[in-house]
Parts: C-alpha cells; sequence; structure tokens
C-alpha cells in the first residue's frame, strides 16, 4: 500500500532527521563547554545554531529529492557557510540563482508570492510545482517539530 | 557575533531562515505574534505525515497514476478479452478481443485484419462483451447495425476522452449486438455507448473510448489508417467489405475523441437498433469513418483524401432518414471537433494528461461540452493539476476540510507554514537554554522519537495552544516572558513560583520569546540570573520568564 510505503519513508526520515539533529545538538554542546549561554545574546545566537541545525538536518533527511531541500542544502549547508565565512556577503549574493517570479494565474494574489518566500526555492517554482513543494515541506516540518518537542521535553525534565 | 551576523544577513537575504520565521521575526519584531494561528497542534497525525510522503512521490505518482489507469487497464482488458472472446479468428490478434460473434467468422477475421495493427489495443478494451445473443441471425445484416455502429463509432470517439470510464457500462449486452461483433472494438463500445448513454454512462464510454484509443492515438492511428486501406484494397466478398468498411467507419468514429455532440451520437445509436438497409448503413458507416480518419488526423493526413470520398459516398446513401440525420449531425460535428483537435495537441487523449509509453506527449482528450482548443485544453490540465495538488495540501493542513476556494486555502496553507516556522523557531530557542542539561541517554531519546505515537502529547498541546494564548497577554502588557507550555498559564507570579520550586518542570518554561527578550529583559535577566543562580541553572531561565512584573518580584525572591 502507498500508506505503508509513506509511513516507512515518514519514519526513516524522522529518524535521520533526529540522529542528525541530536549529534549536531551534542556537537554543539561539546564545542562550547560553559560559556555563560545564559545571557541573552548568547541565547539567541545558540537557538539561531540549533535552528540552522535543525533545518540542515531535515534537508539531508530528505536529500536531495526535493526541491526545497536542495534549496536549503545549498544555502545553509556547510559548504555554503564557508564560502559565506570567507568570501563575505558579496559572493552568496553572487550564488543566489536568479528569482523569476512568476504568476500563472492572476487568481492567486499576492498569496503565491508569500508562500514563495516561505518555502525555501520557492522563488523559482511555478505554483503548480510550488504547491507540491509545500506540501511535502509541511510533512516535513510536522516531524521537525515533533522531534524537537520531544527533545525538549525530554531534555527539560 | 561573526555567525549571527553572516545569519542575519543571509535572513535579510531570504536565508532560509525566511522560510521558518519572516524577516521580521527574527529581527525579534514581534509583530508576528499576533498572526499565529490558532489551534495548531504540531502533532500532525502520521497520515499527514504518510501523505508527504505520498506528495514526494506525487510528482511521478500523480501523473502514473493516472497514467497507469489508462493503459494498465487497457493491458489488463486486453489479456482478459482475448482469453474469453476471441474465439473467431480475432483471437489471433491478442488485443483485438472484439465481441465478435462466434457465428461470424469470416467476418470476424476480415475485421481482425483491418482491426489487427490498430486496434490490437483498444479492441482489449472492448471486451468481448459483445456477444449478441442474436448473433447468427444478425449475421446477414450486418448492415443494418451499421448505423448503430457509426452512431456508436461517433460516440465511442466522443467519449474515448472521458477518463476513467467504467468499461463495466460500456459492456452492457446490447441489442445491438452483431455490428458489435463485427466491429469487435467498435461493437463493444457500441453496446456500451448505448447503454451508457441511456444510464448517463457517457463519460464511462468514452472513457472506454479513451482508454481505447489512447494506444491507437499515436501509432494506432497510423494502423488505422493501414487498416483503412487495407480493407479498402481488399478484394474480399462484398460482406468483408462491407464489414471491413463497417468496421473502418467504427474505427474511425472511435478514434474520433470528440468531446462534441454526444447527443446526436444517442440518437443515432438508438436509431442505430433499426434494421436499416445496408446501403444506409454503409453510407452510415462510411460517413463516420471518413471523418474519424479526420479526427485522428494528425499522423494522417494523407487519409483523409480517402475519406472525403467515402464520405460523399456515404452521404449519398440514405434510406433511413433518421440515421442519416443523425449521422450528418455527428457528421457536423465531428469535424469541427475534428479540426479543433487536431490543431490543437497530439492526439489527446483522456481529460486527464496521460502519458501512454509510446507517445512522447501529455495526451488530453477534450471532454464533452469543452473547448478544444489546444490552449484551453492545456490550461485545463494545469489547473486540473492544480486542484488535484490544491486537495492534497487541504488533507495536509488541519482544519481545512471545510474551507474550500483557492484563496482561503492559500492563507490557510500560508498560515499553517508559519506557524510551523515559529514552533521550530520557539523549540530551538527552549533547546538553546536546555541544551547544557544534555547528558541524557541520547539513544533513549531517539528511541522515544522513533514511536509513532506522540510521546509528550500533553507537553505538545501544551505548547501549541499556548503560544498563541501568551501573545494576547504579551502584546499589552509588553512582558517579554511567555510561558509557553503552561496549560493554565495563571498569573505571572504564580509561574515564577512554580517554575522557580519545580525547578525544570515539564512546561515550558524555559521558553523564551525571542522578540520580546530584547527589549524587556535586559537588566532584569542580569538580576534575576543572579539571584536565582544558586537554585538551579535551567531554573534561571525560567525565572526570567517568569519574571513577568519583572525584576520585583524575583527581587522578592
Amino acid at each position: 500500500m502507498i500508506s505503508k510505503g509513506a509511513t516507512r519513508n515518514s519514519n526513516s526520515r524522522r529518524v535521520k532527521f533526529a540522529r542528525r539533529f541530536v549529534s549536531a545538538l551534542l556537537h554543539m554542546r561539546n564545542r562550547n563547554p560553559r560559556p555563560g549561554s545564559l545571557s541573552i545574546e548568547g541565547v539567541r545566537t545558540k537557538s539561531q545554531r540549533i535552528k540552522i541545525a535543525a533545518y540542515l538536518s531535515m534537508a539531508h533527511a530528505v536529500g536531495s529529492r526535493r526541491a526545497w531541500s536542495r534549496a536549503v542544502l545549498s544555502k545553509l549547508g556547510s559548504r555554503a557557510r564557508r564560502h559565506m565565512s570567507r568570501m563575505g556577503r558579496s559572493s552568496l549574493g553572487s550564488l543566489k540563482k536568479k528569482r523569476v517570479i512568476r504568476s500563472y494565474s492572476p487568481g492567486e494574489l499576492g498569496q503565491a508570492k508569500k508562500l514563495r518566500q516561505l518555502v525555501p526555492g520557492g522563488k523559482t517554482m511555478d505554483i503548480c510545482s510550488l504547491l507540491e513543494e509545500t506540501a511535502h515541506y509541511i510533512t516535513c516540518l510536522a516531524t521537525q517539530v515533533k522531534v524537537m518537542q520531544t527533545l525538549a521535553d525530554n531534555f527539560s525534565k | 557575533m561573526g555567525d549571527k551576523d553572516k545569519f542575519e544577513l543571509e535572513n535579510r537575504n531570504e536565508d532560509p531562515m525566511n522560510y521558518a520565521p519572516s524577516v521580521s521575526d527574527w529581527g525579534f519584531g514581534g509583530a508576528n505574534l499576533t498572526n499565529t494561528s490558532i489551534g495548531l497542534v504540531p502533532k500532525v497525525n502520521p497520515m499527514a505525515v504518510s501523505k508527504g510522503d505520498l506528495i514526494g512521490s506525487s510528482s511521478c505518482s500523480s501523473t502514473s497514476m493516472v497514467d497507469a489507469f489508462g493503459p494498465t487497464i487497457w493491458d489488463h482488458h486486453t489479456n482478459s478479452e482475448n482469453l474469453g472472446f476471441c474465439d473467431n479468428g480475432v483471437q489471433k490478434n491478442t488485443s483485438d478481443t472484439f465481441g465478435i460473434r462466434k457465428g461470424d467468422p469470416v467476418a470476424l477475421r476480415s475485421i481482425d485484419k483491418t482491426f489487427d495493427m490498430g486496434w490490437n489495443p483498444t479492441s482489449s478494451m472492448l471486451k468481448g462483451d459483445i456477444f449478441l445473443p442474436n448473433a447468427p441471425a444478425m449475421l446477414p445484416q450486418r448492415l443494418p447495425q451499421f448505423p448503430a455502429d457509426s452512431a456508436f463509432i461517433e460516440r465511442a470517439a466522443r467519449f474515448s476522452c472521458f477518463n476513467g470510464g467504467n468499461f463495466s457500462d460500456m459492456f452492457n449486452p446490447f441489442a445491438v449486438p452483431e455490428s458489435m461483433g463485427l466491429y469487435s472494438g467498435a461493437g463493444g463500445v457500441m453496446q456500451g455507448t448505448q447503454e451508457a448513454f441511456a444510464g448517463s454512462g457517457l463519460k464511462s464510454v468514452s472513457g472506454g473510448q479513451s482508454k481505447k484509443n489512447e494506444p491507437s492515438v499515436g501509432e494506432v492511428s497510423k494502423d488505422v489508417s493501414l487498416s483503412v486501406e487495407h480493407g479498402a484494397a481488399g478484394g474480399s466478398p462484398p460482406k468483408d467489405e462491407r464489414s471491413q468498411s463497417h468496421v473502418r467507419s467504427h474505427d474511425e468514429s472511435k478514434q474520433r475523441s470528440g468531446g462534441s455532440g454526444n447527443d446526436s451520437d444517442e440518437a443515432e445509436l438508438s436509431g442505430a437498433g433499426d434494421q436499416d438497409e445496408p446501403s444506409v448503413l454503409e453510407g452510415a458507416g462510411r460517413e463516420p469513418f471518413a471523418k474519424g480518419l479526420d479526427s485522428r488526423k494528425r499522423k494522417r493526413n494523407g487519409q483523409d483524401a480517402k475519406l472525403d470520398p467515402a464520405k460523399g459516398a456515404a452521404q449519398q446513401s440514405g434510406e433511413c432518414a433518421k440515421d442519416k440525420t443523425e449521422i450528418q449531425q455527428t457528421g457536423d460535428q465531428n469535424p469541427t471537433s475534428t479540426t479543433n483537435r487536431s490543431s490543437g495537441k497530439h492526439g489527446k487523449q483522456g481529460s486527464q494528461a496521460s502519458d501512454p509509453p509510446k507517445e512522447e506527449y501529455i495526451h488530453v482528450r477534450a471532454r464533452r461540452g469543452q473547448a478544444t482548443n489546444s490552449h484551453s485544453l492545456a490550461e485545463r490540465v494545469r489547473r486540473e493539476k492544480i486542484s488535484e495538488r490544491m486537495k492534497f495540501l487541504q488533507d495536509l493542513v488541519p482544519g481545512c476540510s471545510k474551507v474550500t476556494g483557492k484563496a482561503v486555502m492559500l492563507d490557510e496553507i500560508i498560515n499553517y507554514v508559519q506557524s510551523l516556522q515559529r514552533q521550530v523557531e520557539f523549540l530551538s530557542m527552549k533547546l538553546a537554554t536546555v541544551n547544557p542539561r544534555l547528558d541524557f541517554n541520547v539513544e533513549g531519546l531517539l528511541a522515544k522519537d522513533i514511536l509513532p505515537s506522540r510521546v509528550a502529547t500533553s507537553s505538545t498541546l501544551g505548547f501549541s495552544p499556548d503560544i498563541p494564548m501568551a501573545y494576547p497577554p504579551l502584546h499589552p502588557s509588553q512582558r517579554g516572558l511567555i510561558q509557553a507550555g503552561l496549560p493554565g498559564m495563571g498569573s505571572s507570579s504564580d509561574l515564577l513560583q512554580r517554575t522557580i520550586h519545580s525547578q525544570l518542570t515539564s512546561m515550558a518554561g524555559g521558553f523564551k520569546e525571542p522578540t520580546q527578550l530584547p527589549n524587556v529583559w535586559d537588566d532584569e535577566l542580569h538580576n534575576v540570573i543572579q539571584m536565582s543562580y544558586g537554585t538551579s541553572a535551567p531554573s534561571n531561565t525560567q525565572d526570567e520568564d517568569g519574571s513577568l512584573p519583572s525584576g520585583q518580584m524575583k527581587v522578592e525572591l
């Protein structure tokens, strides 16, 4: 049945994401032994890093099958970060692909534009594939939230 | 700060962070807090996730399913039908499972020859169900059935574009019979069409037709032309000739997937039951035949010339006024549809975008009553794709089953995605504060994650609803505290006491609203931290959160 395969895929995706994310968290923790992370700035930075780690982990779990995961990986990937740090912001601008905002159906108003901004890689997609990517992205986000919630609960106990 | 700056820069440059929180969120705008959609539970049922996977493969599946529907059905039918019915020589063409009557081996064989090439796949569709009870008597009267056949053919052509037609409808046993047998594919369709028409089986018929015609559209069309030629050239006995021509006409009408004027077909079919003069039948048969060829046109431009004379001849005959008029009606309709279609996409079939393995194009068949312009057909396909995806999204997004309309649906989707991204941000913030305590058994946590059911449902439920709940009190009070995860969030003082005393409870006490933090906490935070540092490290964050009345309460404590 398709659902079985889907469940298997979702489970494996969830497991992959969880593993990667937890290892990233551990890595982060080991990197900063005790920096006084309770400061607001520290917490904010850390939360940003964790957020990026979460998106990256999910993108890796999905792989390159989806346009949005590819976009996330190219943007947030380690190579992109290294590139960014080395060459500065300008190079990152050149890395961005040309954005073609297409509005095929006039009846979409500004919603398609908003959706494009929300979904990674959505700027260069037509509505049809944008909707498809959105659906997949939503499911992955949901699993991401679930896993992170579980982690947070467990860690806070 | 370097990293942070870079990240912030990235945000401005549509960083993926924008995907989750918008830039304003990222920059502690806090304006988004008010926009949170309420009631979004992070817990998405497993079905949604599985659906996501479905969607993941939907790019191929959505079309593949549709595509598979046609060809597989055809193939399936072919196999089943061949086995069942073709006992006359028809069977030799595995695919040609015309419902050929057993009593007409000669005719059948001749028919087979003609249909062989083109109709193999299609004939299978027709299913040889069409055993007409009065087959033997009908044999000599093949012609009488011709009108029915022609009408049937036209109808078949018209309906061919209906996808997912129920073959079963098509194959109801009709009286039409003989002709059906003769024309196998055509015959079957005819029966089906008659019944279908009666019972609004138009769609099914067309579906069947479409299935039938799909393979025939491309190469089959060629085959048909070949068969036509074959039939024309064959010096078989008149009977065979006629049968062949009939067959051809049937084929043509079948092939002619006109999406128009099916009513006329119905009328024709009903009239087909009458026993008409062979000449009339012939003419009628030829007419649709010619038209069919025209409709199939793309590859067979040359054949039109052949057909035209036939058409003329057909028109000349005319015993049965009813049939004639009917036929002519269909004839009139067909050319228009034909021209439209031929001008349009290549051999469209099925209203769905189906990709038969042999074809390179996406074939779309115009449905009844719809414009057959190529552009409109393409648009229709696009619209259908989009609506299909919207339906899928509707299942994914909770609480959208009753929402109708694209605009509202899109709004809901956008809200949902934004809320999910915000949740991710909140959770990352929470994890950032909690992280120091990450001494745990990671594997145990992973094991819990793997469980399909939500383990910490209570906390989850407490978490998400609280977020929106927290916003309203937060903003008015301009307090930077959000006690996310505290279901019955009471006064801040209560919260504070709870957090302080219970240290890290399951409540997401340590969760700080990032947007508010910088505004509110700078001074109080440090005080609180220093004051409560002794109790427990984690509780510091909670204390910060809990000190809504700001540092004052903490000071007291």
